[in-house]
């Protein structure tokens, strides 16, 4: 089931191989994310282990292996949370041991029974430009509260007994994304991801603005009134509007131009 | 998308021959001889002095017609073609089965009755020939209209054309499904042109007369896959922002380096010191283990 999704989505990009062989890589994990062959799937004995908290529809991570949370999760009160899409896209590579409440681990069945709706869709975007090598987080969620404007609130709050509240304050705000996406109206575009280029040297304590922003849609595609209400949403930072069917996931962008006086 | 000539030196040759000056002319030539031209259904059709049918040709303006007849040329020209020449460049009288000539809104009424859409039409095609693009039709690559930045003789359309009407009613139906975007920006890809969406609105303005067309309004959108395995490199956003991130990069291994060796870093001096300090070094290693071989053997 899960090799044959993934070989699907990266069925898209068979086109551009060629291209990839190209490119180098500083990190080895990219490399094969990128290279599109199920055999290739890494290997991984240490497997980071994260613990799915239900309420939040998140994970909390338990213990990190390797380097991809370097790029995944965000941290609130010193803890790092995997969102759904995040926790999918570990287990899928088998990067990720996840727990339920009693310690026994999840299977990758109960995982994607947790997907509900438009959400497998959100995935699909995530799984795409993560396999890739971008770095992706949710559109408008801070990667750590440190650095934030909310800096003096949050070290308050770290202070308090009940952290682990203000941790799921936090996170309704969070899992409030996919659920307004669930109940998105048809023909409804609205941005998803914050896209940042391959950056071994990021850091989610100074992200930096996103190259892109990937606004998603279902159904038709957005009218030109909805991709400017966008544009003035996300300011100057370029959008690409995603359209998921059949398991292909393909980028467009919609962007204003004037074209030059000729002579 | 860079132009692409057809040749070398093209592109000197359409910088020397400027559109507006070719079209200039063609303006003034007509003028001059009071051209006429016939409205029959949905083409205009004019005969023209030898000279104008260079200037025509030249200019871009509409399809020569091969007739036997020795004194005049016959062309064929579109409706907008014909109208940009009549409202907007003033060079042109079009006259109808009255054989007397319209008024510019008798004409546009005309043109409206033979194509409900023209005012939208008319407004994209005027917006670009007024910024000297040579604008043709585009059925061969299934849209409205193809642009070029010069001659086709010289250069290949950069710009598939797609007007999009956005009134009060649905509009005209344009790229409503996405299977629509993936068909049209893959044929504009396949012949190397960007997909051109000319969003035209009418502000909710009668359009009785021609006058309604200062109130259109025009946006340009261009409207391209985004294939994000090709574009993971910085160069892809700016040259500018890779370029200060190399220099960043560069700087902090440079500090490392400082850091790491203790080593004033003076240019050009770095390698030989490191190199005369690695000898030095292994000359007391070989000098320690012949003593200690020496003592070893003596023993």
């Amino acid at each position: 089931m899960e090799a044959v999704d993934w070989e699907n989505s990266l069925g898209v990009s068979s086109d551009t191989e060629e291209y990839l062989q190209d490119t180098k890589y500083e990190d080895d994990e990219e490399l094969h994310f990128t290279s599109g062959i199920i055999s290739k799937l890494q290997f991984r004995k240490d497997k980071s282990r994260a613990h799915w908290i239900n309420e939040m529809g998140m994970a909390e991570v338990v213990e990190n292996k390797g380097k991809l949370w370097r790029t995944m999760g965000v941290v609130r009160s010193g803890k790092v949370y995997y969102s759904i899409e995040e926790t999918l896209f570990l287990m899928e590579i088998g990067a990720l041991l996840l727990l339920d409440d009693n310690g026994t681990s999840l299977s990758l069945n109960d995982i994607y029974a947790k997907v509900t709706g438009g959400s497998w869709e959100l995935f699909e975007v995530y799984r795409h430009l993560k396999s890739l090598g971008y770095i992706v987080g949710r559109h408008g969620i801070a990667w750590s509260i440190k650095g934030t404007k909310s800096n003096c609130q949050s070290v308050s709050l770290q202070c308090s007994p009940q952290s682990s509240e203000v941790v799921n304050l936090e996170s309704e705000d969070e899992s409030s994304i996919v659920g307004s996406f669930n109940n998105m109206h048809i023909n409804e575009a609205r941005p998803v991801f914050d896209v940042y280029l391959p950056d071994s040297k990021f850091r989610k304590s100074s992200p930096g603005d996103p190259s892109f922003v990937i606004c998603l849609t279902r159904g038709d595609l957005p009218s030109i009134a909805d991709i400017e209400v966008l544009e003035r949403q996300c300011g100057a930072i370029p959008l690409r509007f995603c359209h998921v069917e059949y398991g292909r996931v393909s980028f467009f962008s919609f962007n204003e131009e004037e074209l030059p006086i000729l002579p | 998308m860079e132009p692409r000539w057809k040749g070398k030196g093209f592109k000197a040759k359409a910088l020397a021959e400027p559109m507006s000056k070719i079209v200039s002319q063609l303006q003034s030539s007509l003028i001059q001889s009071d051209a006429h031209g016939l409205l029959t259904g949905c083409t205009v059709l004019i005969a023209v002095k030898p000279e104008q049918t260079d200037l025509l040709d030249r200019a871009c303006f509409g399809q020569r017609i091969v007739t036997a007849e020795k004194d005049n040329e016959w062309f064929q020209l579109g409706l907008e073609e014909a109208f940009y020449l009549c409202f907007s460049l003033k060079c042109l009288k079009v006259v109808g089965d009255d054989k007397c000539p319209k008024n510019d809104v008798e004409l546009w009424q005309c043109m409206i009755s033979q194509k409900p859409n023209f005012p939208d039409f008319y407004k994209a095609y005027s917006h670009l020939r007024v910024k000297n693009w040579v604008v043709k039709s585009g059925l061969n690559y299934g849209v409205d209209f193809v642009a070029y930045r010069h001659h086709p003789s010289l250069v290949h359309s950069e710009y598939a054309v797609l007007v999009l009407s956005e009134g009060e009613d649905e509009g005209n139906g344009r790229l409503r499904l996405w299977s629509d975007i993936h068909c049209t920006t893959r044929v504009s890809g396949s012949v190397v042109k960007t997909l051109l969406v000319l969003r035209i609105t009418n502000n909710g303005n009668d359009v009785a007369s021609p006058s309604c067309l200062e109130k259109y309004t025009v946006v340009e959108r261009t409207i391209r896959r985004w294939h994000p395995e090709q574009c993971r490199e910085d160069n892809m956003i700016g040259e500018n922002r890779t370029k200060q991130q190399e220099a960043l990069g560069k700087a902090s291994l440079k500090t490392k380096f400082t850091q790491k060796h203790d080593v004033k870093l003076k240019p050009g001096l770095v390698g030989i010191e490191r190199g005369l300090s690695l000898v030095s070094i292994s000359l007391v290693f070989a000098l320690i283990s012949f003593i200690v071989s020496r003592w070893f053997w003596s023993n």
